[in-house]
């Protein structure tokens, strides 16, 4: 709420760009998002440190349906987490088209839930804590930073074309710009040519950690491989 | 003072334990230097430009001083740890007196601060040029006293709270407040425009103004880059404040609350 009251609101008067202020505010909740999704790694780390992680396996679940409710419930905490950013930055925003903008909170839903895989699925395969929190963090200034998050595509591209490159397949792009293509604000700013594009990647994200981080869980976990 | 020096050196042992953390902090201030920065250059106002040149130039002190000051801050946490696991018994019982074991703690965490904020401000020097030895002194002898009065600020919260989550919230608002309400990010004149224009609270501006990070980012500015913003022995006045006044102010709760059963 700090960044959004205090850098927001100053940034926005040191840019160019018009309506920066609400274009950040919508960048903002999802990189709260991102961050938040990506607890449920410290949360197993603690688990396998407390022995919880031995209760986890001796339930009555599947090691797909263990993983998979994982990932489901740390991306909806995520959400729950966000929750009252989302709605600041409606109120900021205010969405005009509420189809659009069910649309994006769904996309964001998954993302979230992408996120979880991710971070499920790196803290399997890291297995330290300590590598897995530095990973985290350099994975979050880079992830953050090469997105649509806090600027446009075109700027990025503009500033260079490296990391333009690298923007226009990050998750957390393809989740900026649709919940901005949600609320209308992308249609002021950079219009989106086709929401489909990143609503696509955002499913492929989502399919692609959640499924691998299945495989990578049941491997990994099997006879105390996770210690 | 070899009793110091002891507690300094336990300080660094236990500083140098998260050389891998380190080494993922400075990449993730890098990050927001040649991405973050390179980036915002391409969004600036004609107006901000005119008065400041490149975002990036102008925000490469300021990530200097952001990195001392969490640098810095990072005593706390281990002041806080110790007191709650009840180490701080261990401490008293050392055969040091209890300003020898203050003082040493909140010396080592302005050197951690100034160790770790070295290649920050090195990569600074080398994008924006060199100043002369007596800028460099003169820089370096302020960086030390804020990361001093950092340090002391952040033992002070540490010993405040009894439980980790109270100290994690109390630096969030602190970090949040005197990271946002600086001109680390932005020139002073924006908060100062928002402010005569009703939009940001005026107690918010003053701090802003006061803000020992707003006088340690624009002093280096005031070195390296040519007419913005201009030299003022104010800013180093509101340094050597802040830090004459959490150094014994942390020394003085740290003697009386950790001796506190």
């Amino acid at each position: 709420m700090s960044q959004i009251a205090l850098f927001g609101l100053i940034a926005s008067r040191m840019m160019s760009m018009q309506y920066y202020f609400q274009y950040y505010v919508a960048g903002l909740s999802v990189m709260t998002l991102y961050s938040a999704a990506i607890f449920i790694g410290f949360d197993i780390y603690e688990e396998a440190e407390h022995g919880v992680f031995e209760y986890l396996l001796s339930l009555p679940v599947s090691r797909r349906q263990l993983v998979l409710g994982r990932s489901i419930g740390g991306g909806l905490r995520a959400f729950i987490y966000v929750g009252p950013l989302i709605a600041l930055s409606l109120y900021v925003i205010g969405a005009i088209n509420p189809l659009s903008f069910l649309v994006a909170l769904f996309a964001l839903f998954l993302f979230s839930f992408g996120v979880s895989g991710m971070s499920i699925t790196l803290a399997v395969i890291i297995k330290s804590s300590d590598r897995f929190d530095i990973l985290m963090g350099v994975l979050d200034a880079l992830i953050v930073r090469l997105s649509t998050a806090m600027y446009p595509l075109a700027v990025v591209q503009a500033a260079n074309p490296l990391y333009g490159g690298l923007a226009t397949f990050n998750p957390i792009t393809f989740a900026a710009d649709l919940f901005r293509w949600g609320t209308g604000i992308e249609a002021i700013i950079t219009p989106l040519s086709n929401p489909l594009w990143p609503l696509l990647g955002i499913i492929a994200f989502f399919s692609f950690f959640t499924f691998f981080g299945v495989i990578i869980y049941d491997r990994r976990i099997e006879g105390g491989g996770w210690q | 003072m070899s009793a110091i020096v002891h507690i300094v050196e336990y300080d660094f042992r236990n500083f140098f334990r998260y050389k891998w953390w380190l080494v993922g902090m400075i990449s993730m201030n890098l990050a927001d230097l040649f991405i973050m920065a390179i980036v915002y250059n391409q969004m600036l106002s004609l107006k901000v430009t005119e008065q400041i040149g490149t975002y990036f130039n102008f925000f490469a002190p300021g990530l200097a001083v952001t990195g001392l000051f969490a640098s810095a801050f990072m005593i706390g946490r281990e002041v806080n740890m110790e007191r709650r696991r009840e180490v701080h018994h261990y401490m008293l019982s050392l055969p040091m007196t209890r300003m020898e074991l203050a003082i040493g703690r909140v010396l080592s965490g302005g050197i951690r601060g100034m160790i770790y904020m070295s290649p920050l401000l090195l990569t600074c020097f080398i994008f924006l040029g060199f100043p002369t030895v007596w800028q460099l002194l003169v820089i370096l002898a302020v960086l030390f006293l804020l990361a001093v009065g950092i340090s002391g600020l952040s033992i002070a919260i540490a010993v405040s709270t009894s439980s980790l989550e109270k100290f994690i919230t109390a630096r969030g608002l602190v970090y949040y407040t005197l990271f946002f309400c600086s001109s680390v990010f932005y020139p002073l004149s924006l908060i100062e425009g928002l402010g005569r224009d009703g939009k940001f609270p005026m107690v918010l501006v003053t701090l802003a103004e006061v803000n020992p990070l707003s006088g340690a980012s624009d002093m280096i500015r005031s070195f390296l880059l040519v007419g913005y913003p201009p030299f003022s022995y104010a800013s180093i006045l509101n340094v050597v404040v802040f830090s004459a006044v959490f150094t014994f102010s942390a020394a003085f709760a740290y003697i009386k609350i950790i001796e506190r059963k």
